[in-house]
């Protein structure tokens, strides 16, 4: 005999009994015994088409009938029967108008439509959906041109920046004719290519905690893009107030990171990372160099857990962080817990408003000393040293293939990781200036210097970026 | 007429404002005696809607089969779900009225700016056409 549980409010229907045995081959035999016994349940299940109403699950043991053979699930006969109502609702009906497919979106979308998984519910789901992409380089360059070619209905997008030359080599939602673009534009007019039903926010600005809640509040999901930590926490922070799932990506060099952060009962970044690195220890994208094709994998990823999450199939990347290496051609997976003394997601949050992520991560310290002006040197200015003659001598602190790409004349390499065991090379009493890429590293160096008794030691401002730009154009940039 | 305990109703209140500015939902048991309801334990539940929060929520069938079991077992009955309206009245919207089910009493707590502000008790009709309001007792303080 089986079992079928009877809800409180269908009681007054079976003579006050809370359960009914039954005998049936199916679930179909089992619920028309108990139909039969007790008529007046009937309309409580059954349409008047004689079909289960819209909001009566029924499980066997354990599993959704839904997912077994429907009303036709087998029984052995000693299973217990539950009916579970589905309940859903919100204070808005905005969301009910279900906007159909038109026949271009139909014909557009027949490989989803064809996928039962996805299918017109999906198509819907996806049509109807909205994603916050953090960015439009190269995490944000493949998402992008995904989520417009899926029909992802919204597609807000935060950047700031123009289209460069060195962008090019990854971000391939931009193209050689957008140099010097606006990313916001140059992407949003590649999306309107692929998929003109798709509608793309732009918002061109940094993200800041002034404008992130008010910006990621429209969205339904956000995409985390971006190459920094300030910005990464800051998402992670405010997709924990706001409770919406960041799909998370970071990329470094041959290797890449992938998850789904605050969805659901899941952890954090900050579950996984409480603090950042000291600043300057991992270097950017900028600095360390990165395989193009990377990002493509990585943002592809983000761009397939984004569907999933929108289209409610298969497992998310929820309390697991992918990680890929490209050399050897890997991927690997460690299990993340959600941590109870989170300070942003755990059971009693002391982090409940967005903070100042650049002096959490040690960029902007507290009391800064404002750098000596003294200490630094610009471009030009270091050009009318070197042509007057002047005895100097010039540091250039970056790697040495940085210096096969390019470098200025007269310089000497001494990279910075060699720096401390070589600065017994160097007279402490000498006029040094110190130059690298862009002026972050050689400012280390100065400082490094400087603690060690160097007396007159400089740093050129903007490295030999601001040299290309601002003396040699034949100086290539990278 | 239903009626809410204080330890219930604390936890409904508690869970609403907590999960303000998106939707809070749960279950909520009790006895039933001639049509009058006493809620004696408030199951907050992960609402499980894809989507925006704020103004939707779905409660997962496993959770309720889940809550229903443990009733049954402790000798109580599932009587009633209870969902927030977040910077926005307790009525019984189309969304609501269009997802609900019959057999329960739906409880809608308005929260304003992160602090409960009121709350009322519907009864939907089998066909997800209307809802009767129904009466509803809380501790006031």
């Amino acid at each position: 005999m089986a079992k079928i549980l009877i809800p409180t409010a269908l009681r007054q229907f079976t003579e006050q009994s809370d359960s009914v045995e039954v005998t049936g081959a199916t679930v179909r035999d089992a619920l028309d015994q108990l139909t039969a016994r007790y008529p007046n349940i009937k309309k409580n299940l059954f349409s008047d088409q004689g079909k289960l109403r819209s909001f009566v699950n029924v499980y066997v043991n354990d599993e959704d009938i839904r997912y077994l053979d429907k009303d036709a699930t087998k029984l052995e006969g000693n299973e217990t029967i539950s009916i579970v109502p589905s309940v859903a609702g919100g204070a808005t009906a905005l969301a009910e108008a279900a906007p159909a497919l038109s026949n271009e979106e139909v014909a557009r979308y027949s490989r989803h439509l064809i996928l039962p998984e996805v299918g017109m519910e999906g198509q819907t789901k996806l049509k109807q959906a909205s994603v916050a992409m953090i960015g439009a380089g190269g995490l944000g360059a493949p998402l992008g041109l995904y989520l417009a070619a899926a029909g992802v209905g919204r597609i807000g997008i935060v950047d700031f920046d123009v289209v460069d030359a060195s962008n090019l080599q990854r971000q391939v939602i931009h193209g050689t004719s957008d140099i010097g673009r606006k990313k916001l534009d140059s992407a949003a007019d590649r999306m309107h290519d692929i998929n003109p039903n798709i509608r793309v926010d732009k918002f061109d600005s940094g993200l800041t905690s002034e404008n992130a809640l008010e910006i990621l509040r429209d969205y339904d999901i956000v995409v985390d893009g971006t190459d920094n930590f300030p910005t990464r926490y800051l998402v992670n922070d405010a997709c924990a107030i706001l409770k919406k799932p960041n799909v998370y990506g970071s990329i470094f060099r041959f290797e890449g990171q992938a998850s789904v952060f605050t969805h659901q009962d899941g952890p954090c970044y900050r579950c996984l990372y409480p603090e950042p690195p000291p600043p300057g220890l991992v270097p950017s994208c900028a600095e360390g160099g990165v395989l193009g094709i990377l990002p493509g994998i990585i943002g592809v990823i983000q761009a397939t857990e984004a569907a999933k999450i929108i289209l409610g199939i298969g497992a998310t990347l929820k309390g697991r962080l992918l990680l890929y290496d490209a050399l050897g051609m890997r991927f690997r997976e460690l299990k993340l817990r959600r941590n109870p003394d989170c300070p942003v997601c755990g059971d009693h949050p002391t982090i409940t408003k967005l903070i100042d992520y650049q002096e959490f991560c040690g960029i902007r310290p507290l009391n800064a000393q404002p750098v000596a002006t003294e200490a630094a040197i610009d471009a030009l200015e270091l050009k009318r040293k070197l042509d007057s003659g002047d005895n100097f001598l010039l540091i250039d602190v970056r790697e040495p293939y940085e210096y096969q790409i390019a470098r200025i004349p007269g310089a000497r390499l001494i990279p910075l990781g060699e720096l401390p065991k070589r600065l017994r090379e160097l007279d402490p009493n000498a006029e040094i200036i110190a130059q690298c890429k862009s002026g972050a590293r050689s400012q280390k160096a100065v400082d490094l210097m400087k603690q060690h008794g160097f007396k007159n030691v400089r740093n050129m401002i903007g490295g030999i970026t601001a040299w290309s730009d601002k003396v040699d154009p034949s100086v290539p940039k990278y | 007429m239903i009626e809410i305990a204080i330890e219930p109703w604390e936890t409904m209140v508690r869970h609403a404002e907590k999960i303000y500015p998106n939707e809070c939902c749960g279950a909520m048991l009790g006895r039933l005696d001639d049509g009058s309801k006493l809620v004696t334990e408030a199951v907050p539940m992960e609402n499980a809607y894809v989507g925006q929060q704020a103004e939707r929520y779905e409660l997962r069938p496993e959770d309720l089969l889940e809550a229903d079991r443990q009733a049954r077992a402790r000798g109580l009955d599932l009587i009633g779900i209870f969902h927030s309206h977040p910077d926005c009245d307790a009525y019984f919207s189309a969304t609501d009225l269009k997802n609900s089910c019959p057999w329960y009493s739906f409880v809608v707590l308005s929260i304003q700016n992160g602090k409960f502000n009121h709350a009322n008790s519907f009864l939907p009709d089998l066909d997800q056409t209307s809802a009767e309001r129904e009466e509803l007792k809380w501790p006031k303080f």
